[in-house]
């Protein structure tokens, strides 16, 4: 509870009072925290080389890509839909490196399933992207209002936030994603965000209440800010590192509950495509044409690695004694709030950020 | 510690199970896997209408008129295969139309009672809808005043002429009398749950139910009377006191007439049917009990086939079940089952009011196409369905779809479809299910060709299609009709203007005129001539067009033998007696 | 204390009030209970259509209806007069009946799942961090981010593919491992020792050759001997069980001195001979014997180790307890093992043992042993499913939170004293670092309620998962809230839980009233 233990932890406070930034050194340590930190940057590098790849490959919007097929168009059967991509070369015995008609097959009715995947792969970054942006910004709203005016707002808004949490995601997603699924992805996505943003809320709540209580801010109301201000200004940057990986983890997060959502048949709805749509709609493929079930499986779990790596760099990078517990619940109680709120989970986000799968 | 763990988790999850006695039965015991769950031992009432309690209640009873507990069952080729052993039916005369029912001698419910004519009154009283005075609202069905007794989930048409039944003297006899001739009445059974089980529930004897029926006065919806409180009592029994999912205590709720009776329920899980000794064919059944188990995913279905849990499955059919099912060593039946999905045109919306852009659209659509990629990978022998009416195991299929022109529309015409839309490029928003990947595969096909063809198609997919079907916010829709295979009495339903399933907006005088003619025919064949000229003429009117029946695969392992296909309701046992144990 | 509690149910009230209203309108919103009856065409379309609108007052408002379900289930905080009513299925069962047969299988499986899942947990995260940074870190580290990512249904059809089928193709093929299979899990077992410890090379080679030899000895005896087909733990296994739990215990309490060796060494012995002794009773299955014989261990226990420690009559008497109720423990968990022979040819089982679907074989009858065996053998899969999800995060959560102690002042001063290393690990930072792992189970039961959605529809296990699902495909709201409101108050109740637990371990945080 006490402020050593605290400051032991927390970002440096910044130097300038009444400056609109936080110190630029401690940005810059952060970034090259996280820029050393090989595993995260790789990962970071791959999930945006796949998503540029399947921009590249079929396209975004109005953007044409290169592929020769399009997800939803029919093609003749080839090769009796199987994956004609091929890796091994002549000399091992294979057809030779290449990627044939249908690199990954087709579907029953004939539509490319590379093509497919790709399409899937965007619309799942798509949904990630969404469900931890959107989710960011309403937790963080919601964290950064409750954290720094506490009192009943405070109580207000956690109660709330304990009212979404009652339910377990997968649950609310199931309901909200059998509603959403036919509207369209956008409003699937976003509406998944309106249900997935708690965990945000509750840590940067936590953090808010911690650096409302610096002298800093203290030195901002004196120097005449008002709330919005100091608020918004001087206290957010100070909690954007975890801002930053709630989001991440959140996103992590979101790619397996949109797979779960559609593997019970609640996500997104064909014509259009996600993995968790191939994989439900590939289910029986399992054992007969594994290339159907096994592509977007591959590409679920590897976007979830990936992003996951990233959260976890982003966080070493944000608290370089890595891995570590705060080993108290919020600093709240000094400031007259309840002991034992919930919302004062150890800061390590992992289990609050997980999706039930 | 992880030992101690391990006997405490143990000891948690076998808390809830008793002692029994030694479970060595299994060796005479067959187990297949349904996907849902028991939910009611009465399949007849609005709750209880689910597949699944049907297909139980067929083989211990009765449900939607057919069992092998009643007067008559559905042979493979959807033709009525009287059950002797239970009774007789015979036609009195046409007209007025007189049926007698005779059950045979000796017979006997499950629990000993003797199986009568009373029994028979009963179900006429239920099915009949004799007593009830309700005045329904034409457009909502919604009761306004008066009482339904019994929540029937089928329909009291036809019985609802009849008169109150003769009964025999000999006990085994019941006599009905129609005031106005009934297509489908040699579908009626006038077998249901057990009389004595209703007289025990308000406290009767069997005499005294007996006389209490015959004094129900016909209910008259222009003057209700008051609510007859014992009928009342009794209706409710029937209506909800057999829903459950549990095993019951009240041993009344199992008693059978047919070869099995349930004796053991595990909700969600399981329902466990016993060979009923008091059935009069009980010795020509090889085997002691029949399980079945509720696997709700087709690919655990496989799995358990697979790993011997259950001897057989009907799992939901796709070409990736079928080659699943093939790399194991069980014995696959596939075939058609009678639902199937079809392509109606809206004839009320813009574009379709005019019959050539009805044809225009119907030329493009890709009917072996999509035969091909959703029913083929499954049943190889499948081919493009050509008639709203009948399906290829109804013998008149033949005759109706060398006349209704169908078969012209198998392969697209797109230069006929661009000749009679002449240029024009009308929106069409088509309507389907885009949860059912097979309906959402046929819109795709569709879209597609239709597209070439100058039509603009705009995606009505949506997971609420069944309410939007009503509303009529859609050019054409894409959906499946479930069906008995057998009865005519869904042609009112789905051709004449009013009727409850004709979504499209569907107007002929002329096919009102026959289907009208159809339901107060006597005559098999008239009916059959009728069903064909409606066919034909919904066809020339460009309704819209069958795509496929749906494929179904039954599979099961070499522990049993005699396992046949069949596409109706009562699916997997509808020969179930007829199944036994190879000699291992 | 009291009046903290006391405001926290309050609040929770009033949370269960709000949340199941926005569960409600959502659900109600989701889709069309009539779907099925608007495309069969029944000729009483109508009037089914009117009959179920009518049980299920389709025809108010959803908030109208909201408030109908909540009067009905207000009367279940009436205890003993009969108002309780959280309405019917539309198949027409009441959901009061559905509910607790959907229960109990539920919560064995989270129970299960959550136990295993921190012991193993907690477990492997502490020696991870006790052996940071070692190649065997990085590979637990990667292999739990990997089962972090990794869907549970594929998990799922995994663990029926090679565990069920596989296992069970293996048994009725006789129970014998290959050589190959014997050589390779030596390896692999060698692989994991060598890599885990530190050391020079030539070390490591050698504990690798060591441990390697070892493991693939005692598995091709066990495979020799026909144990697959035949296990039980016999006296070796009990024997090694109870001198293992004794070393465990002596490591905790640091109880290796003086009379108390001699305590530790008496309890094992004693721990042993009992075993043997009660076979006989524990032969018939049922519930008294089981308690009788864990109970018996603990008091004699308790008694020998009071009586025999002297001075420190208290540390023997729990060291006494520990050692004889493990022994106890194991006695039974070794009646229940061999079982598994009389179980597997049961004409039901028929020699798969190991199940894919459901929670038990239908028509399946016996003592405890061999229903209990039934319920092992249909839980295992899907408790292992649910298990290796929250696994990841356990074994993530304490290797941090070890490291973060390890870091602490104390510790260091506790070092400094000159305490041995396993007496600081064991009694000082192991404590610490289960404090905030407790909080954490609270949040995991939802997340594993969440999985197991998907568990039970993947392996057909008819609990509360399975009935949300099927009832949320028919729109069927009353089983609905029924499921939500099992849940809410689970979670509700392991919050408060949480919150106490966190007060008891730490004495930092006081609740305040």
């Amino acid at each position: 509870m006490s402020d050593q233990n605290r400051s032991a932890e927390s970002p440096p406070p910044p130097q300038e009072f009444g400056d609109a930034t936080p110190a630029r050194g401690f940005g810059a340590l952060v970034l090259r925290r996280f820029l050393r930190n090989r595993m995260a940057m790789v990962s970071l590098f791959l999930v945006l080389l796949l998503w540029l790849g399947t921009v590249v490959a079929i396209g975004l919007g109005p953007l044409p890509g290169l592929w020769k097929h399009d997800y939803s168009t029919l093609y003749p059967q080839h090769a009796g839909g199987r994956a004609t991509l091929s890796l091994l070369p002549v000399w091992l015995g294979g057809e030779g490196i290449g990627l044939g008609e249908h690199p990954f097959g087709q579907s029953r009715i004939g539509q490319d399933y590379f093509a497919m995947t790709m399409r899937g792969i965007q619309n799942s970054v798509f949904v990630m992207v969404v469900i931890g942006g959107a989710g960011t910004v309403v937790g963080t709203v919601i964290g950064a209002i409750a954290g720094y005016y506490r009192g009943w707002v405070d109580a207000v808004l956690m109660r709330m936030t304990d009212v979404f949490i009652v339910i377990p995601t997968l649950v609310i997603g199931a309901v909200v994603g059998r509603t959403a699924g036919g509207l369209g992805i956008w409003f699937l996505a976003v509406l998944l965000a309106l249900i997935s943003w708690m965990p945000v809320a509750r840590l940067v709540r936590a953090e808010f209440l911690s650096l409302r209580e610096r002298e800093f801010v203290e030195a901002a109301r004196v120097g005449g800010a008002g709330n919005a201000r100091i608020i918004a200004v001087h206290i957010l940057p100070n909690a954007v590192g975890v801002v930053i990986v709630s989001g991440t983890l959140l996103a992590a997060s979101a790619i397996l509950l949109e797979t779960a959502l559609s593997y019970l048949g609640y996500g997104v709805q064909p014509p259009e495509v996600s993995l968790g749509r191939l994989i439900s709609d590939n289910q029986s493929a399992f054992a007969t044409r594994p290339w159907l079930y096994w592509w977007p499986a591959v590409f679920i779990v590897g976007l979830a690695l990936l992003v996951n790596f990233v959260g976890d760099g982003l966080r070493n990078a944000f608290d370089p004694r890595q891995h570590r517990f705060r080993l108290r619940r919020t600093p709240g109680t000094r400031g007259g709030g309840r002991a034992s709120s919930r919302a004062a989970a150890p800061p390590a986000t992992e289990p609050e950020n997980r999706s039930e799968r | 510690m992880l030992a101690g763990l391990a006997a405490g988790a143990l000891a948690l999850s076998a808390c809830s199970t008793d002692d029994g006695g030694g479970g060595a039965a299994g060796s005479r015991s067959i187990t297949i896997a349904a996907t849902n769950p028991l939910t009611s031992l009465n399949s007849n009432n609005s709750e209880g209408n689910l597949v699944e309690n049907g297909m139980v209640q067929f083989l211990t009873n009765q449900s939607s008129s057919f069992g092998y507990g009643s007067f008559h069952i559905l042979d493979e080729n959807f033709v009525l295969d009287p059950q002797e052993q239970i009774g007789s039916v015979e036609q009195l005369s046409e007209d007025p139309l007189r049926v007698r029912y005779t059950l045979a001698e000796d017979l006997e419910w499950s629990n000993g009672e003797p199986i009568t004519n009373i029994d028979m009154l009963f179900a006429w009283l239920v099915n009949s809808g004799w007593a009830d005075d309700a005045e329904l609202d034409a457009d909502s069905g919604e009761v306004t005043g008066g009482t339904v007794y019994f929540a029937l989930a089928g329909s009291t048409t036809g019985l609802d002429t009849t008169d109150m039944p003769e009964l025999g003297d000999d006990g085994r006899s019941l006599t009905l009398t129609y005031a106005e001739p009934y297509v489908d009445w040699e579908l009626v059974n006038p077998i249901d749950l057990p009389a004595h089980v209703m007289a025990d529930e308000v406290d009767m004897t069997l005499e005294e139910l007996e006389t209490f029926i015959r004094e129900i006065p016909r209910g008259d919806p222009a003057a209700p009377a008051q609510v007859n409180a014992p009928l009342r009592a009794i209706a409710d029994f029937w209506n909800t006191g057999y829903s459950g999912n549990e095993m019951p205590e009240d041993e009344r709720l199992t008693v059978a007439s047919g070869p099995f009776k349930v004796v053991d329920m595990v909700p969600m899980q399981s329902v466990t049917l016993q060979k009923n000794d008091r059935y009069p064919g009980a010795d020509d059944i090889q085997f002691d009990e029949l399980v079945i188990r509720f696997i709700g995913d087709a690919n655990a279905q496989i799995t358990a086939l697979r790993n011997e849990e259950v001897d057989a499955i009907y799992p939901q059919a796709s070409a990736d079940t079928l080659t699943a099912l093939e790399d194991l060593d069980v014995t696959i039946l596939t075939g058609d089952e009678v639902g199937y999905d079809h392509l109606d045109l809206n004839f009320a919306s813009e574009p379709f009011r005019d019959r050539d852009t009805r044809e225009a659209f119907l030329r493009t659509v890709p009917r072996q196409q999509i035969l091909d990629s959703i029913v083929k990978p499954v049943n190889p022998d499948a081919e493009v369905l050509n008639s709203q009416i009948f399906v290829p195991e109804n013998a008149p299929y033949a005759e109706s779809t060398a006349r209704n022109g169908y078969d012209a529309f198998t392969e697209p015409d797109l230069d006929r479809a661009r000749e009679l839309l002449g240029g024009a490029t009308p929106t069409v928003k088509i309507l389907y299910n885009n949860e059912n990947p097979n309906r959402v595969d046929s819109f795709q096909a569709i879209k597609n060709s239709a597209e070439q063809a100058g039509f603009v198609i705009e995606d009505g997919g949506s997971p609420d299609w069944s309410q939007l079907l009503s509303a009529g916010d859609y050019d054409a829709s894409i959906f499946g009709w479930s069906m008995p295979g057998i009865g005519s009495a869904s042609l009112p339903q789905l051709f004449t203007v009013g009727g409850g399933g004709n979504y499209n907006n569907y107007s002929n005088a002329e096919v009102e005129t026959l289907v009208d003619e159809s339901q107060r025919s006597l005559d098999p064949a008239r009916v059959e001539e009728i069903k064909v000229l409606i066919d034909t003429a919904t066809a020339t009117d460009r309704f819209g067009l069958p795509l496929f029946q749906l494929p179904g695969i039954f599979a099961h392992n070499d522990r049993v033998v005699g396992i046949e296909y069949f596409g109706g309701q009562q699916n997997i046992i509808r020969n179930a007696p007829e199944w036994s144990l190879s000699a291992q | 204390m009291v009046s903290f509690l006391v405001r926290r149910l309050i609040v929770s009230v009033l949370i269960l009030l709000a949340a199941s209203f926005i569960m409600f309108v959502l659900a109600a919103n989701s889709g069309d209970p009539l779907q099925d009856l608007r495309t069969t065409n029944a000729p009483n379309r109508e009037q089914l259509i009117a009959q179920r609108s009518e049980v299920l007052r389709l025809d108010l408002p959803v908030p109208l209806r909201w408030a109908n379900w909540l009067g009905g289930a207000t009367g279940c905080l009436v205890p003993g007069a009969q108002l309780c009513d959280l309405g019917r299925t539309i198949s027409g069962s009441a959901v009061l009946t559905v509910l607790p047969t959907a229960m109990s299988s539920t919560v064995v499986l989270v129970t299960g799942a959550t136990v295993f899942a921190v012991i193993l947990g907690v477990l492997v995260g502490v020696i991870t961090a006790l052996r940071q940074n070692t190649p065997f870190d990085l590979g637990v580290t990667l292999f739990s981010f990997f089962l972090y990512s990794l869907p549970s249904f594929l998990i799922a059809v995994l663990l029926k593919e090679f565990i069920a089928i596989r296992f069970n193709d293996f048994l009725v093929a006789g129970g014998r491992l290959s050589p190959g299979m014997v050589l390779g899990v030596g390896a692999v077992f060698g692989g994991a020792v060598a890599l885990f410890s530190r050391g020079t090379r030539r070390r490591r080679w050698a504990l690798f050759a060591i441990a390697a030899a070892a493991s693939a000895a005692t598995l091709g005896g066990l495979s020799l001997s026909g144990w697959f087909v035949d296990p039980g733990l016999g006296p070796v296994g009990l024997g090694l069980g109870v001198l293992g739990t004794a070393a465990v215990t002596v490591l905790l309490m640091d109880a290796w001195r003086g009379r108390l060796r001699w305590v530790t060494g008496g309890a094992a012995l004693a721990g042993l001979l009992g075993c043997l002794l009660v076979q006989g009773a524990l032969e018939r299955g049922s519930w008294p014997i089981i308690f009788g014989v864990v109970f018996g261990f603990l008091g004699a226990g308790i008694l020998g180790g009071f009586l025999a420690g002297g001075q420190e009559r208290a540390t023997a008497a729990r060291i006494g307890g520990v050692v004889l109720t493990a022994a106890g423990l194991l006695a039974v968990v070794d009646r229940f093992i061999r079982e598994w022979p009389a179980y597997v040819a049961n004409p039901r089982v028929s020699g798969r043992p190991i199940a894919t679907v459901g929670s038990e074989t239908p028509g399946l009858t016996g003592d405890l042993w061999t229903v209990g065996m039934d319920r092992f053998t249909h839980l295992l899969l899907p408790t292992m499913a649910l298990m290796l999800i929250s696994f990841a995060a356990y074994t993530r959560y304490s290797r941090a939170g070890m490291l973060e102690v390890l870091d602490q002042d104390y510790i260091r001063t506790a070092r400094a004293k000159g305490l041995p290393e396993r007496t600081v690990i064991a009694r000082h930072a192991l404590r610490n670092t289960l404090i905030p792992v407790a909080t954490i189970v609270a949040t995991d039961i939802g997340s594993l309620l969440g999985g197991a959605v998907i568990a039970e529809h993947v392996f057909a296990i008819p609990g509360m998962g399975q009935l949300f699902n099927t009832s949320h495909r028919l729109v069927d709201l009353n089983p609905i809230m029924g499921y939500f409101l099992v849940i809410a108050i689970m979670a509700i109740t392991f919050n408060i839980l949480a919150d106490l637990a966190y007060a008891a371990l730490d004495p930092r945080v006081r609740v305040r009233g």
